[in-house]
């Protein structure tokens, strides 16, 4: 109570008294009512049975395990492989498509910050972000365009004799991990940028005058300093991949679910709201206690996210 | 360019796949605009047409989205902003270990799965709406509030980290100045810090503003009963397609390039100015070029030359065209179709002779035998696409067309 008394004063006496009421008020309403209580109320949700509204707060409101169990027991009490093994499916999909995102973008970042300059670099920076102010939807529907049963890959091959039937890109997921990887290819690049533009030249050019060779020289000098960059990158990528909705809708498979869209399921169609907060609450804790494992293994903190 | 750490050929030729990766798919949707095909598609190429344009407009659930995600768009920024700007001057001014803790919790909006944000927001309002005994049709369960109430919940956490990395860049000895100065604190804040963020203002503003409207994930869950352009867009991309969503791509590219394009007149022009090169250099100097690529002139000519195009397109008849692909598509089937009788007749003799002697009984199943195997199947041709091509064309639900 005393810190946030002591900090108010300092707020006010430098930016005045209506500035340090709106930003108490403002950073308390942001943290309190859109950040913190949603969550709990979702996890109390998610430990209530699903009742008519006249029972709600009755005698039989009360808390139950009910839906967690259902997670990993299903209807019958043996094991539910289907929703588990989506959820480990989508959990192994969005590390791949993140490892891709990385292994793509790291170099251009590297280009974008070492070897490009002037008009090239501005272009560059233009033409990363121009195709990222198109629609999400629209993004997933160009893929679509390609990978269809009748679309302009399956078109052109059978055009030129490589295949004879159309390849079935949507059911194999093809189009799906590639959609992902496009979707957030920008969100790879910039941190991983801001990481490497403060590498000195003279430490590339040092390195490679002792006689290190190109891949040396990435692995020793720059990579360390991209580290914090990757990893920032990483972790967003790999939770919006894992917390994806529309881009698994469109370009997934019928028979190949993400886990988001179980949850999405849960509250539109089996209108279950309390099942659907549960398999939500499984979905965020798995990913944030995945991401956090990683950044123990790489040795991140997550003070260095969205730098 | 630095050859060995990344520079040079290889480095240009990875830079031309990226950004082929970047922009195929778009360019392609781009041109599948412009083909008359009802399935969105480049090969094979039927007609130049601009009526998917028309056809896009003329969707009622979509334009009515559209106005639900421009009012939404704007409170978004509305609010998010003050939120944003806030959070970064509170961070600014803490203790490091208060912050790092602040910090995470700002932060963290970001990282949680849109789906989980939207639904927590629901729950948390529809719960809060139930304690003070507030009916369904209050404001706790309208869609419009909580899509407000979800995306700010992130959106604000964009607008944080632009104003975190400007006022890293800011000299606080400018409002101790002030202050020493006899302004009052409020007056500094006012005079001194305002300004000095307001282009990050600007570019939050845009920045939340996109973010809002782009938004699907919490959105789909927060909007309830209610739609916006993006969810509309996507129940229309999942329940089959037709290229008028090209064509939607096709002006949210344009309006971005547009946008591009003067903004960066715009930087080159008052960089030129700023560092006085502008009386030196080629452009700048000469009166004539100097006019034309000022940001408004270079606005007025793209706007210009698109209504131009628009009005040349909206003038082009592709019913000529059309028709000929409709007939040639008739005629490809009368050919089919005619094979197919061929087929049959020339079947039905060989059983007819073969069948002279041998039961009665056995004919029908061998006819039937005949037609299963010989079943018309002209509209499955992949070479053939048909009136009926958009019904087994639209990607989950297509058959292998063999």
């Amino acid at each position: 109570m005393l810190a946030l008394r002591t900090m108010f004063d300092a707020f006010k006496n430098k930016h005045g008294l209506g500035v340090a009421c709106f930003i108490g008020f403002a950073v308390f309403f942001w943290a309190l009512f859109l950040i913190a209580l949603p969550q709990i109320a979702m996890l109390d949700y998610s430990f209530r049975f699903n009742l008519p509204r006249a029972d709600i707060g009755g005698p039989s409101d009360v808390y139950t395990l009910e839906n967690y169990a259902y997670f990993f027991r299903g209807n019958d009490g043996g094991f539910n492989a289907l929703d588990v093994g989506i959820l480990f499916k989508t959990l192994v999909a969005a590390v791949f498509v993140t490892i891709i995102d990385i292994m793509i973008c790291y170099p251009i970042a590297y280009i974008l910050a070492h070897s490009a300059t002037g008009v090239a670099a501005r272009l560059m920076v233009i033409g990363l972000i121009v195709p990222f102010w198109v629609n999400e939807i629209l993004r997933a529907f160009a893929f679509r365009i390609l990978f269809g049963a009748t679309g302009m890959i399956n078109g052109i091959g059978m055009e030129i004799g490589l295949w004879d039937t159309p390849i079935d890109f949507i059911r194999a997921d093809i189009a799906l991990y590639s959609g992902l990887t496009y979707a957030y290819i920008l969100l790879m690049v910039f941190p991983i940028f801001n990481a490497v533009e403060a590498l000195d030249r003279n430490q590339i050019e040092a390195a490679r005058d002792m006689g290190a060779s190109w891949w040396r020289v990435h692995w020793r000098v720059v990579l360390p300093i991209a580290k914090p960059g990757i990893a920032s990158g990483a972790t967003m990528v790999f939770m919006l991949t894992a917390g994806a909705l529309a881009a698994p809708q469109i370009l997934g498979g019928p028979s190949n679910l993400w886990f988001t869209q179980l949850i999405y399921q849960w509250f539109n169609e089996s209108a279950n709201w309390q099942r659907g907060s549960a398999y939500a609450v499984i979905l965020l804790l798995v990913c944030i206690g995945f991401v956090t494992m990683m950044m123990r293994v790489f040795k991140v903190s997550i003070g260095e996210i969205g730098r | 360019m630095n050859k060995g750490t990344g520079g040079g050929v290889i480095a240009a030729g990875f830079s031309l796949l990226f950004f082929s990766f970047l922009f195929g798919p778009l360019i392609i949707m781009v041109i599948t605009a412009f083909n008359s095909s009802s399935f969105p598609r480049i090969t094979p190429w039927e007609c130049f047409t601009t009526e998917w344009f028309a056809v896009l407009i003329g969707n009622d659930r979509l334009m009515n989205g559209l106005a639900n995600s421009l009012f939404i768009g704007v409170g978004v920024v509305l609010i998010s902003v003050p939120i944003g700007l806030a959070g970064a001057l509170a961070l600014s001014e803490m203790g490091p270990r208060l912050r790092a803790a602040l910090y995470t919790v700002l932060i963290t909006p970001i990282l949680i799965p849109g789906v989980v944000l939207g639904i927590s927001t629901i729950v948390f309002w529809g719960a809060l709406g139930r304690g003070v005994g507030a009916d369904y049709g209050s404001i706790f369960y309208d869609g419009m509030f909580l899509t407000l109430a979800g995306q700010v919940t992130f959106i604000s956490a964009y607008a944080m980290l632009v104003f975190l990395a400007r006022l890293q860049r800011f000299d606080p000895t400018l409002t101790e100045a002030a202050l020493d100065l006899g302004a009052s604190p409020g007056q500094a804040f006012r005079k001194i810090l305002l300004p000095f963020l307001s282009p990050a203002i600007g570019s939050a503003a845009f920045l939340t503003f996109l973010a809002s409207f782009e938004n699907y994930n919490t959105t789909v869950f927060t909007i309830l009963s209610g739609n916006t352009f993006t969810t509309t867009l996507a129940s229309k991309v999942r329940h089959g397609t037709d290229p008028s969503l090209s064509a939607l791509a096709v002006i949210i590219i344009a309006i971005t390039l547009v946008g591009a394009m003067v903004h960066e007149a715009h930087t080159r022009r008052s960089q030129a100015l700023r560092d006085g090169s502008a009386a030196r250099s080629k452009i700048y100097g000469n009166p004539v070029l100097r006019v034309i690529v000022h940001p408004l002139c270079v606005f007025a000519i793209l706007i210009g030359s698109i209504s131009f195009l628009t009005y040349q397109g909206s003038q082009y008849d592709a019913s000529v065209c059309k028709q000929q692909v409709l007939d040639e598509k008739r005629a490809r089937q009368e050919q089919l179709l005619e094979e197919q009788r061929q087929r049959i007749k020339a079947q039905k003799e060989a059983a007819g002779a073969t069948e002279t002697g041998t039961s009665v009984k056995k004919s029908p199943s061998a006819f039937g035998g005949a037609f299963g195997g010989a079943a018309p199947k002209p509209v499955e041709t992949p070479k053939s696409p048909s009136p009926f091509g958009n019904a087994f064309g639209s990607g989950t639900l297509a058959p292998k067309t063999d």
